[in-house]
């Protein structure tokens, strides 16, 4: 069992960052740190890298396909699908927000010139389901 | 989301592409007290330079994850703009900007 326990680890390491990142997902400093799972699997493909190099039985390499897998795999995700691109922004710090009026849940429209003088607003532009 | 903010005498405005009906769900989900408003084609999220195109699961037309203070003259005082979908704002962060305004 101590024989493969290096590979034992880097699974673990694997599955951990895994369950971890989605179990402590309404946590900013977690949720705003996504690479933070990245450094576990590396460290995870450094694990059964070395194991694997002292002794290539199938417990090992099973251990760094996995954790190599999931470090290209989380990467891409990483580094590529979950880039947003930037885009000129029409808003600036210490400019007036341009006025909307949108719908509301119940079809009332809402204008932000609205809540002038009355209170600060907060705009919260959100991906949506579709 | 910024559940947290709904003591701080703020008006949040979540602005998505999505139905109303979906966003009605989402807000009582929630418990929270959000006015979801829909833009539908999404007009005003263009207008405010935050497009993210084909940035949707399906290719479609989607929202840059945006986050706004504005004041009660109308100025926007904090901004943050996601660069990855993955990210949020912290709502502390969002809760300090809000009572940095003072009233």
């Amino acid at each position: 069992m101590s024989r493969y326990g290096p590979a034992l680890v880097s699974v673990l390491l694997c599955v951990g960052a895994i369950a971890g990142y989605y179990a402590f997902l309404r946590v900013p400093a977690i949720r705003n740190h996504p690479a933070l799972y990245l450094v576990a699997f590396a460290i995870a493909a450094v694990i059964a890298g070395a194991a694997t190099w002292q002794a290539a039985r199938w417990p090992n390499l099973a251990a760094l396909g996995l954790s190599v897998v999931l470090l290209i795999l989380g990467g891409y995700f990483n580094f590529v699908l979950a880039r947003v691109p930037s885009s000129p922004v029409a808003l600036r710090v210490g400019e007036p927000a341009p006025d909307f009026t949108l719908p509301d849940a119940a079809g009332a429209p809402v204008s932000l010139a609205s809540f002038r003088d009355r209170t600060p607003v907060v705009l919260v532009f959100y991906r949506g389901y579709w | 989301m910024l559940t947290e903010l709904g003591d701080e005498g703020v008006q949040i405005l979540a602005i998505s592409p999505d139905p109303n009906e979906r966003s009605q769900e989402l807000a009582q989900k929630l418990h929270a007290r959000y006015r979801f408003l829909t833009d539908n084609d999404l007009a005003v999220t263009r207008s405010y330079g935050l497009l993210h195109a084909h940035g949707g699961h399906k290719g479609q037309d989607v929202a840059r994850p945006t986050t706004v203070v504005i004041d009660r003259r109308g100025i926007v005082r904090w901004l943050q703009l996601a660069d990855s979908i993955q990210v949020r704002p912290d709502p502390a962060d969002v809760a300090r900007a809000v009572r940095q305004l003072g009233s």
